[in-house]
């Protein structure tokens, strides 16, 4: 197996860790973990939610950058790490 | 004169006694010489060849990605090992932070008690002195329709009857008079809305027929209706319900249970008649039990007084008998129905495949759970609930809730551990399982003069309102305390607890 699909199922096999989901730059989910319509719903609002809050960090410091992005809720978290051409999008249960 | 002689000696020769030196013959023989040469050979070179079927050559390709993965994105491998740190880091950090427990956020307005909304009546229903039998919400949430009938009288009733819809959402909203009033010519005992269709409305009478409307036909809301022959129900209809087509996109068909122990399914046709399409009878004998019904004669059919479909497995039903027992039932049974089938009429089939361990009395509803697909509440006339797993006979739980019957019980739509019951002391009682007490979580005095409520539907899309109808014909609307609405963190993982210790 190559090195992508190696690293995906690493991260995948973390406790809690619900699904994985690559996206490109243009919001296009490249590999998953999850059923289609969940991953193409994730992908489209996460890659959103991430611009608007690179715009914000940026806008309060040029200087500054987005490194990480978590989004917290009732039920998981959502951690989104960007990158100039990818977002890795990873959707975990802490509390299991 | 004697004298002394001496004879030759005579002998004479064996005639079968031969030399056996005679016979001896010898003989040699010696086989011709052997010719034998030797040669050697040597293969100058050799090649090896070997083959092998692939694993993955019948994977259905549902997702498109998956047949791009030999295409090489560039930058992707890069980038994935220089967040992998990260991300892991992260991960293993949430898994032991403890920087969240116990944190809630309030993101809406909290009511902090159930009170009374509206109390929905219809006047000429209650001069009459009709009472509430069955309540739907449609689709959107925003209609409530109820029906008008009789369920303490055993007598075959010609008096007229009503369904009446009241919109919640309009401004103009007079509980005293209903938006839609549709005159029906006996007692309707059951009621459905379609569930995509906000205007279709299915209702089943007292005298076995099965009706359908359409809310938005302004001159005769009477769509569809069931004609009266052998093959329809002859008794009163408890329990109406939509079901899906057997295959995706299909259009809704029209199931109907009733007193005469037959379940029908029915498929609306453009001419305005319910044709049936699927039957099945429940034949005593042909129930599969461990208790067996001592009175009923083998051949009688077992009147159905409530009836679940199970949103997790289309093929399945759950339906409760007027003996008490509850039967897993399943669409797609082949074994025919021990009745007499009219001669031109569907075979009908029986359906039962399992029977759980049963009430002391009709049971008056089941409900499967939306959150887990092994469980469901059924109630009944002893006042008691049960929890059931699909996968064990005895209950898992039986809760006392009432001193009298029990008519309705429901899930609640958005808290995996709550119901709420139907009392026939008149009131409704909201249970939280999580509490771990036996004592409701909270109890809602409908009627105070102790009139029983006989039915209660949650809304599926605003979550806070509960409807519950009672004997004076009131229908009465209520909202819900934050507490029994909103999902708590760990329940949907106690539930799995709770119908893991089934079958230990």
């Amino acid at each position: 197996m190559s090195e992508v699909e190696e690293t995906l199922k690493r991260i995948q096999s973390h406790k809690g860790v619900i699904g994985t989901i690559v996206v490109n730059a243009e919001g296009i989910p490249i590999r998953t973990t999850l059923d289609n319509s969940t991953t193409v719903q994730y992908a489209g609002l996460l890659h959103q939610l991430t611009m608007k809050a690179r715009s914000t960090v940026r806008d309060i410091d040029p200087q500054n950058d987005l490194t990480f992005l978590r989004v917290r809720s009732k039920k998981h978290e959502i951690m989104v790490a960007p990158d100039k051409e990818y977002l890795l999008i990873v959707i975990q249960n802490p509390s299991e | 004169m004697f004298t002394d002689e001496t004879l030759e000696t005579v002998g004479a020769e064996s005639l079968w006694r031969k030399s056996r030196l005679l016979q001896q013959e010898s003989k040699t023989c010696q086989t011709a010489e052997l010719k034998t040469a030797e040669v050697e050979v040597q293969a100058g070179d050799t090649s090896e060849n070997a083959t092998q079927t692939e694993a993955d050559e019948h994977r259905t390709q549902h997702f498109a990605l998956e047949r791009e993965s030999p295409i090489h994105y560039p930058g992707l491998g890069e980038f994935l090992q220089s967040v992998e740190g990260v991300v892991v880091k992260e991960l293993k950090r949430n898994v032991k932070s403890h920087a969240f427990e116990g944190f809630e956020v309030n993101w809406e307005d909290q009511s902090e008690t159930v009170s009374c909304l509206h109390a929905l009546q219809y006047s000429e229903a209650q001069e009459s002195g009709l009472q509430v039998t069955s309540l739907s919400w449609n689709t959107t949430g925003s209609v409530v329709a109820c029906a008008y009938g009789r369920l303490d009288d055993g007598d075959w009733s010609t008096e007229k009857s009503f369904v009446c819809t009241w919109n919640l959402d309009r401004r103009g909203l007079n509980p005293k008079r209903p938006d839609l009033v549709i005159d029906v010519p006996t007692s309707v005992m059951c009621l459905s809305f379609h569930p995509s269709k906000p205007s279709l409305i299915a209702g089943g009478l007292y005298s076995g027929e099965v009706l359908v409307w359409d809310t938005s036909r302004t001159q005769d809301p009477l769509c569809a209706r069931t004609a009266m022959s052998d093959e329809t129900h002859r008794e009163p209809v408890y329990q109406v319900h939509w079901v899906p087509g057997a295959r995706r996109g299909d259009r809704f068909s029209v199931l109907s249970a009733g007193a005469d122990g037959r379940i029908l399914v029915w498929q609306l046709d453009s001419e305005g008649q319910l044709t049936l399409s699927d039957g099945f009878a429940l034949v005593t004998q042909q129930v599969p039990r461990n208790i067996k019904l001592s009175k009923a004669r083998g051949d009688s059919l077992l009147g159905v007084t409530s009836l679940s479909l199970c949103p997790w497995d289309s093929d399945m039903f759950l339906v409760g008998v007027e003996g008490g027992l509850v039967l897993k039932c399943s669409f797609s049974t082949r074994t025919p129905a021990a009745v007499s089938s009219p001669s031109s009429g569907l075979a009908l089939r029986a359906p039962a495949q399992f029977s759980f361990s049963s009430h002391a009395g009709p049971i008056h509803a089941i409900h499967c759970s939306p959150f887990h697909r092994n469980l469901f509440l059924c109630a009944g006339m002893d006042g008691h609930a049960h929890l059931r797993s699909l996968l064990q006979a005895t209950p898992l739980l039986s809760l006392r809730l009432s001193d009298s019957y029990l008519f309705s019980v429901r899930w609640s739509p958005t808290r995996p551990l709550v119901f709420a019951a139907a009392t026939g002391q008149g009131s409704v009682v909201i249970f939280d399982l999580g509490r771990g007490s036996l004592r409701p979580a909270a109890t809602i005095e409908q009627d105070a003069e102790g009139k029983p409520v006989y039915c209660l539907e949650f809304n599926p899309k605003q979550p806070h309102l509960l409807a519950a109808g009672n004997a004076d014909g009131t229908v009465k609307i209520w909202q819900l305390s934050a507490e029994l609405i909103e999902q708590g963190q760990r329940e949907a993982a106690q539930l799995e607890q709770l119908a893991n210790e089934a079958t230990e």
